[in-house]
C-alpha cells in the first residue's frame, strides 16, 4: 500500500520530504526514510536491507581499494584481466537490456498484452544499468577521467567506446521514457518515437557488448558476430527472467496481491510462453557454442574443454536453463506462482554463472606468459569483487523499493484498463 | 621517418633472461612486470621433454589492435614506429591487455608476485605507484609516453627503449651495443644480451642490417595469422622455432 500518492515531479517529492521533516523531527524522519513509510511493506524492506547492505557493502570496498588498491582484486596480468566485476557488470547491462526488450513488446510492437509490466520494465531497466555502471566503475582505475578522456579521445575503432555510447543514449532514453510514463503520456508520438529508439538503442548497446568480445581474433572463445547475437538472445532471457521475479517480489510472492490485470497476465499461458520461448533459444545457443568449442582443435579453444569440467557450468545448463524450460513447458506447473519464481531465480542464477564463465573462461589461456603461467589460468575473485557483487544487488534492491514506492509501477495505460474492464463487464 | 624495428636469432638466444634484468632495472619494473619477458615452455613427454625457451618484448605492431580498442587513445602509434601508452589518459579498463595477442602489458595495481611486496617498501609520497631505489633520472620520465615509475591504475608496457631510442641521429640505419656511436640509443635489452642475438634498426631502410637479416634469413613473426604485423621478426634458423600456438601445457 503507497503510503502517499504517486507524486508528479521531483520537486513534488521534495516539497513532501521537506515538509514531513519539519512535521516528525529529525530522527523519525530518518526512520520514517529508511522504511518508506509508517506500515510494513515490501517495497520498505527492499530500500531498508538494499540501502544498509549497500552501504555496508560500498564501505567495505571503499576501504579495501583505499589500502589496497587493485591488489584487493585476484585478477592478474598474467591470466585473469576482467574479473568477476566485468561480469557483473555485464549480467546486469544485458538484464537492462532484456527489460527494455520486454517493455518494447508492449511498447514498441503493440502485445497490449504486455502493458501492465512495461512501466516496470523500464524503471527496472534503469536501475539494472545504473548499478552495472556502478560497480563497473569501481573496478576501473580511473574512472572519473574516463568522463573526459573517452569523448575527447573518440577512439570509433574501439568495440568499448561504442558500448559506452550507445549504452549512454540508452540510459537516456530510458530516462526520458521513464518521465513520460510517470506522466501517464503512453501514446503521444513521442513517446511512441521513444520507445522506437529506445529499442534500437538497446539492441545496439547490447549487440556492441558482444562485440567488445567478439572482435577479439586472439581470444577465440570469444570471437566472432555470433557472441552479440548470443548476448542479445540471452540478454531477452535476462530481462524476461528479472521482470517474473521482480513482479512477484513487490507482491509477496503471491498472484492474489497482484492488480487484476496484472494477476490476469501471470496466471495467463502467454507468459510462460514467452519465457519458455527465451529459455529455448538461450539453450540452444549455449549448447551449439560448446559443441564447436569442444569440437575444434583451434590454438585458444583449450577453455571449453575446463569449462565442460566445471561444476559451475553443469549447474547453468541443467538447474539453470534445461529444468525452467520444463516448467514453463509443462501445462500442469507453468502458470503456476510458485514455479514461475522458481523457473525465472533459477535462469538468472544460471545466466550469473554464464556471465561469469563466458568472461572467465576466455582468458582462461593465457597469451604468452611462460614460465609465470604456463597451463590454463585458475581464478577465485575476491572477497573485495564479491563485495562489489552484493553491491551491485543491493542497490537494484534499494532502487527497486524505491521505485515501487514512489511511482506506479503496475501502471498501464488508461485506455488499456478501460478496454479490460469493458471486455470483463460485457 | 624511421621505422624501428628488432630482430632476435633463436639459434643465438640462451635464455639467459639478461634483456630481463637489463630492462627492468632501464625501467624500473616490479618483480614479474616483464615488459621484456623469456618465456620458458616444456615440449613433449618423458622421457621426450625438451624445455624451450622464448624471448618476447612488446612488438610494436604495425597495426596494434591494442591501440585500436583503447576508448581513450591513450595507446597510441608513433609515425617512427613506437606503441606507446599516455599514463595521463588511461582509464585502466584494461582492454588492451585483453586484445594484445602476446600477453605484453601490465597492469600495476595487483596482487604481488613475491613477498614483501616490494611497492609497500619502497613507498612513494608522490603520484607514482611507488618509490624504487633505482630508477632513471627524473627529466627522461615521460607519463605522456610510458615511460618511468608509472602512477596507480594504469598499464604499462615495453616501449622500445623510446627514451634512448629517439634520442638516435636522423638517418641512422642501425643501432647496434657494439658501435660507440650508436650504443648510448640503443634498447637497454640490445645492449644488455651477451650473445648478441638482439638487433635494432629500421625496418624501412633496405640498407640497414635488420632489414638484411629478415630478407636473407627468413625472419618470421610470432602468431602473424592474427594480422597485427609484429616490427619485432625472430630468426629461426634450423635450430630455434617460432611456437605456433600460446605454449601451455595441454590440459
Amino acid at each position: 500500500m503507497n503510503y502517499f500518492a504517486e507524486p508528479r515531479s521531483f520537486a513534488e517529492v521534495g516539497r513532501y520530504l521537506l515538509d514531513l521533516w519539519r512535521r516528525e523531527g529529525t530522527l523519525q524522519f530518518l526512520r520514517l526514510s529508511l522504511t518508506l513509510g509508517r506500515e510494513k511493506s515490501v517495497a520498505g524492506e527492499m530500500w531498508k536491507y538494499g540501502t544498509v547492505i549497500g552501504l555496508f557493502s560500498l564501505a567495505f570496498v571503499t576501504y579495501m581499494l583505499a589500502t589496497e588498491g587493485g591488489a584487493a582484486f585476484n585478477t592478474s596480468s598474467d591470466g585473469i584481466n576482467w574479473g568477476l566485476a566485468v561480469s557483473v557488470y555485464v549480467f546486469f547491462a544485458l538484464i537492462s537490456s532484456g527489460l527494455t526488450f520486454i517493455a518494447s513488446l508492449s511498447m514498441v510492437f503493440g502485445f497490449r498484452d504486455y502493458y501492465p509490466i512495461a512501466k516496470r520494465c523500464v524503471w527496472l531497466a534503469i536501475i539494472t544499468l545504473g548499478a552495472g555502471f556502478a560497480v563497473l566503475a569501481l573496478e576501473l582505475g580511473h574512472p572519473f577521467r574516463m568522463l573526459w578522456a573517452m569523448p575527447a579521445g573518440l577512439q570509433y575503432l574501439s568495440p568499448m567506446f561504442w558500448m559506452g555510447v550507445f549504452y549512454l543514449i540508452d540510459l537516456v532514453l530510458l530516462l526520458i521514457k521513464f518521465d513520460r510514463l510517470w506522466h501517464d503520456d503512453w501514446d503521444s508520438p513521442l513517446s511512441h518515437f521513444l520507445s522506437i529508439a529506445s529499442f534500437v538503442a538497446v539492441v545496439l548497446a547490447s549487440g556492441m557488448l558482444g562485440l567488445v568480445f567478439g572482435s577479439m581474433v586472439m581470444r577465440p572463445m570469444w570471437y566472432g558476430s555470433f557472441t552479440a547475437v548470443y548476448f542479445i538472445l540471452t540478454a531477452a532471457l535476462s530481462g524476461a527472467a528479472a521482470i517474473v521475479l521482480a513482479t512477484y517480489m513487490a507482491y509477496r510472492f503471491r498472484q492474489e496481491n497482484m492488480p487484476e490485470l496484472l494477476r490476469g497476465m501471470a496466471s495467463g499461458t502467454a507468459l510462460p510462453a514467452v519465457f519458455a520461448t527465451f529459455i529455448g533459444i538461450a539453450l540452444f545457443s549455449v549448447v551449439t557454442r560448446m559443441w564447436t568449442g569442444l569440437w575444434s582443435n583451434l590454438d585458444g579453444l583449450e577453455g571449453f574443454h575446463a569449462l565442460v569440467r566445471s561444476p559451475w557450468f553443469h549447474i547453468e545448463l541443467w538447474a539453470g536453463l534445461a529444468l525452467p524450460f520444463v516448467l514453463m513447458l509443462a501445462p500442469t506447473l507453468q502458470r503456476k506462482a510458485r514455479w514461475q519464481i522458481a523457473a525465472a531465480a533459477l535462469v538468472l542464477l544460471g545466466m550469473f554463472i554464464d556471465r561469469f564463465q563466458f568472461l572467465v573462461t576466455g582468458q582462461a589461456v593465457p597469451m604468452f606468459k611462460g614460465a609465470w603461467a604456463s597451463g590454463l589460468t585458475t581464478y577465485v575473485p575476491s572477497l573485495t569483487e564479491w563485495a562489489m557483487a552484493v553491491l551491485g544487488f543491493a542497490i537494484v534492491f534499494a532502487c527497486y523499493g524505491l521505485g515501487e514506492k514512489l511511482f506506479d509501477l503496475a501502471g498501464s495505460p488508461r485506455h488499456q484498463a478501460r478496454e479490460s474492464a469493458e471486455m470483463k463487464t460485457a | 621517418m624511421a621505422k624501428w624495428g628488432m630482430v632476435i636469432d633463436l639459434e643465438k638466444c640462451t635464455g639467459c633472461q639478461a634483456c630481463t634484468a637489463a630492462c627492468a632495472m632501464e625501467n624500473s619494473r616490479l618483480p614479474g612486470e616483464n615488459w621484456q619477458d623469456v618465456i620458458f615452455f616444456t615440449e613433449g613427454e618423458y622421457p621426450s621433454v625438451q624445455v624451450k625457451w622464448f624471448p618476447r618484448p612488446c612488438m610494436q605492431c604495425e597495426n596494434p589492435s591494442c591501440v585500436y580498442v583503447c576508448p581513450t587513445r591513450a595507446t597510441y602509434k608513433t609515425e617512427d614506429g613506437f606503441v606507446l601508452i599516455d599514463w595521463d589518459r588511461c582509464i585502466g579498463c584494461k582492454y588492451c591487455m585483453i586484445a594484445c595477442p602476446y600477453g605484453v602489458r601490465f597492469y600495476v595495481d595487483e596482487k604481488p608476485l613475491v613477498a614483501p611486496d616490494i611497492r609497500k617498501v619502497f613507498r612513494s609520497n608522490d603520484k607514482h605507484a611507488w618509490n624504487p631505489p633505482w630508477k632513471m633520472p627524473d627529466d627522461r620520465e615521460d607519463w605522456k609516453r610510458g615511460i618511468g615509475v608509472q602512477p596507480p591504475g594504469v598499464v604499462s608496457k615495453c616501449t622500445f627503449c623510446y627514451h634512448r631510442v629517439s634520442k638516435a641521429p636522423k638517418g641512422t640505419a642501425d643501432l647496434s651495443e657494439h658501435d660507440p656511436g650508436t650504443r648510448e640509443y640503443t634498447p637497454a635489452c640490445v645492449v644488455a644480451c651477451p650473445p648478441t642475438a638482439r638487433y635494432f634498426g629500421d625496418l624501412d631502410n633496405p640498407a640497414s642490417e635488420v632489414s638484411k637479416m629478415i630478407a636473407n634469413k627468413n625472419g618470421v613473426r610470432l602468431l602473424d595469422q592474427l594480422g597485427n604485423k609484429p616490427q619485432v621478426y625472430y630468426l629461426t634458423g634450423p635450430g630455434g622455432a617460432v611456437p605456433s600456438n600460446r605454449a601451455i601445457k595441454p590440459s
